[in-house]
C-alpha cells in the first residue's frame, strides 16, 4: 500500500491508500473521487484519467510512458503541461508513497 | 424518472415505429431510413455502407425503421457528446431485450446512471482490467494452438465455427464459471435474442435464458468459485449484500454481452485478413505494431452500437430533440468519421492514436473491451505464426447476419 493525495480544482485534498501495483487511476475511481473518470479502464484507449502531478514528484513519476500517452495527453481536454500524465499509466511501488498529483478542471 | 435500484419498474417511455409515428417536432428534411441492421445495402457490406453515411445522410437525423425510430448520430463528436452526458442521454431502457413487466429488472450496471453505475463495475473492473486480463493470456494462447492444431491439415475451415465461436467464448465461460460445454446452446440463445428481430422469439429466448442462469446463481451461493459470476453473488454494494435482482441483472447482463462481440469482431477481421494479403504480410513484417494493428483493425469492424433515451430537451446540431426520443450512435459509421480519421476505409497502422468508438465511451464504456483487444492480439499472433496464407473459399458469396451485432454469418476459408 501506498498514499496518493488528489487535489481537486478547488484545492480540496483527499488522501487514499492506492495498492502496490495498482495504479492511480483506480485509486480515484475505488475512493469515489471526482475529477478522475477513467473511462477506458486504463486500455490507454482515451484520455479521461489526466492529472498534472505535483513538482515536487515529477521526477519521481517521470514522463510518458509510452508513444500511445503521449499521444493521448495531446488530445487532453484539459491544457497539457509539462507535468501532465495519464493517471493510469502510474503504478504504485514504494518510491511514490505520498504521491500528490492535481485534477484538471476537465476531462472532456 | 429515477432509477431505484431494488425495486426495477418497467420504464414508460412509449415505444415508437414507423413512418406513421415520427413525433411532430421532427423536421421533415430530417426523416430518412437507413435500413440498419436488415436493409439490403446495407448487408451488402455493412462496414463500407456505414463509412459512406457520411456523404448520404445529414450528420444527425431521424431514422423510421419498423423496429423503431431514433435519431442516429454519425459523428464521433456527437456520439462523445450524447454518451458523456448521462442528464441528458440516460440508459434506463436504452437496452431492447424484453422482459416479464411484472418481474422486471434492470441490466446491470447497463442500464444504470452514475453515480450507482461505478458501484457496480468496482465489483467486476479487477477481473476486466488490462492487468486482471492478462492472467488469461497464457491459456488464451494454448486454447487458440489447440484450436489451430485441429484443422491446420485440413487446409481448409468454416472460420466462424472452428475457431470465431470456440475461441471467445471459451475464454468468457472459464472467466465466468460456467460450463464450456454449454458453448453451443448458449451461443443459440445469444443468436436468437441478438439477431432474431422478432420479439417473440427473443421473450421466449429471455425466458430460457433466465431460467438457466437463476438455477446456476443459486448453485454459486451454495459453491462459491473464483468466477466472475460468484463474485457476483457474493459481492457487497453500499455495504449490503446485493439482491436477487441485481445479481440477476448483473450476470445476464455479462451473459449476453460475452458471447457474441468478440465472435463478430473475429468474423470480420479475418475477413479482412484473407481479402487482404499484402497487409497481412506487412503485419506479420511489424510484430511490434500489434497493438497499433489491433486498434485500427478494431476502428474498422466495430460491431455494435450505443442507444440512449433522451430525458431532458437538448439541442444539438441545431437539432430539436426531446425528452423521450431514442438516439442511438451508430459507433462503426462514427468511426469512419472523416473529421477525425482522414481518409477513413484506409486501414493505416500508423494512425495516431484518437478515441475509436469500438468499445464506446462515457461511464458505460464496454467493461469487456481489455478482454477483447487481448484476445484479438494473441488470435491474430496465433494463426498468423501458423497459417500466415489463407483466402476465403473460391466462389463463397459472404452473407450478413441482420442484428445488432454486425458480422458475416459464415466465413469458409482455404490455405
Amino acid at each position: 500500500m501506498g498514499k496518493v493525495t488528489y487535489v481537486g480544482v478547488d484545492g480540496s485534498r483527499t488522501t487514499v491508500e492506492v495498492a502496490e501495483g495498482e495504479n492511480v487511476m483506480r485509486g480515484a475511481l475505488y475512493n469515489a473521487i471526482d475529477g478522475i473518470i477513467g473511462e477506458c479502464g486504463g486500455g490507454l484507449a482515451c484520455a479521461t484519467c489526466h492529472c498534472y502531478v505535483d513538482d515536487s514528484w515529477a521526477d519521481r513519476v517521470g514522463t510518458p510512458a509510452s508513444r500511445e500517452e503521449d499521444e493521448l495527453l495531446a488530445a487532453a481536454s484539459a491544457p497539457r503541461r509539462a507535468t501532465s500524465r495519464l493517471s493510469c499509466q502510474i503504478v504504485m511501488d514504494p518510491a511514490i508513497d505520498g504521491l500528490i498529483v492535481h485534477l484538471p478542471e476537465t476531462q472532456y | 424518472m429515477a432509477i431505484d435500484v431494488l425495486n426495477p419498474t418497467p420504464p414508460d417511455f412509449k415505444r415508437v415505429a414507423g413512418r406513421d409515428q415520427v413525433p411532430p417536432h421532427v423536421p421533415e428534411e430530417l426523416i430518412h431510413s437507413a435500413g440498419i441492421t436488415f436493409g439490403p445495402e446495407f448487408l451488402a457490406a455493412p462496414h463500407a455502407y456505414m463509412a459512406a453515411m457520411h456523404q448520404k445522410f445529414p450528420p444527425l437525423y431521424y431514422d423510421v425503421s419498423p423496429f423503431g425510430n431514433a435519431w442516429l448520430a454519425i459523428k464521433h463528436e456527437d456520439a462523445l457528446k450524447v454518451l458523456r452526458n448521462p442528464e441528458v442521454f440516460s440508459n434506463e431502457g436504452a437496452t431492447p431485450f424484453p422482459r416479464d413487466p411484472d418481474d422486471y429488472f434492470y441490466f446491470i450496471p447497463q442500464e444504470i446512471d452514475p453515480p450507482q453505475h461505478r458501484k457496480y463495475r468496482n465489483i467486476v473492473d479487477p477481473m476486466f482490467s488490462p492487468q486482471g486480463v492478462l492472467k488469461l493470456e497464457a491459456t488464451m494462447r494454448e486454447l487458440a494452438n489447440e484450436l489451430i492444431d485441429e484443422i491446420i491439415a485440413n487446409g481448409q475451415c468454416e472460420f466462424t465455427t472452428a475457431f470465431g465461436r470456440p475461441f471467445p467464448v471459451t475464454i468468457f465461460l472459464r472467466l465466468m464459471g460456467l460450463p464450456v460445454e454449454m458453448t453451443d446452446t448458449f451461443v443459440d440463445w445469444a443468436v436468437s435474442l441478438l439477431h432474431s428481430n422478432d420479439r417473440a422469439i427473443m421473450a421466449e429466448t429471455m425466458t430460457k435464458i433466465s431460467a438457466y442462469l437463476k438455477a446456476a446463481i443459486e448453485e454459486k451461493k451454495r459453491q462459491p468459485d473464483d468466477g466472475v459470476v460468484s463474485r457476483i453473488v457474493h459481492a457487497q454494494i453500499d455495504g449490503r449484500p446485493m439482491h436477487d435482482k441485481e445479481i440477476f441483472g448483473f450476470v445476464i447482463f455479462l451473459f449476453i454481452g460475452g458471447l457474441d462481440t468478440v465472435f463478430a469482431t473475429l468474423n470480420n477481421i479475418w475477413l479482412w485478413l484473407a481479402n487482404n494479403p499484402d497487409r497481412r504480410r506487412e503485419m506479420i513484417a511489424d510484430p511490434g505494431n500489434i497493438n497499433a494493428q489491433v486498434e485500427e483493425l478494431l476502428r474498422v469492424h466495430s460491431v455494435t452500437f450505443s442507444g440512449r433515451t433522451i430525458v431532458k430537451d437538448h439541442e444539438m446540431r441545431g437539432v430539436q430533440l426531446k425528452a423521450g426520443d431514442k438516439i442511438t450512435c451508430i459507433l462503426p459509421a462514427c468511426n469512419f468519421d472523416p473529421e477525425v480519421f482522414p481518409n477513413p476505409t484506409v486501414v493505416d497502422f500508423h494512425r495516431p492514436r484518437q478515441i475509436v468508438l469500438a468499445f464506446t465511451v462515457g461511464v458505460h464504456s464496454c467493461m469487456g473491451a481489455h478482454l477483447a483487444r487481448l484476445e484479438t492480439k494473441v488470435a491474430i499472433q496465433e494463426w498468423l505464426k501458423r497459417i500466415p496464407d489463407f483466402a476465403v473459399k473460391p466462389g463463397t458469396q459472404i452473407v450478413y447476419r441482420p442484428g445488432g451485432v454486425v458480422g458475416p454469418h459464415h466465413l469458409p476459408l482455404v490455405w
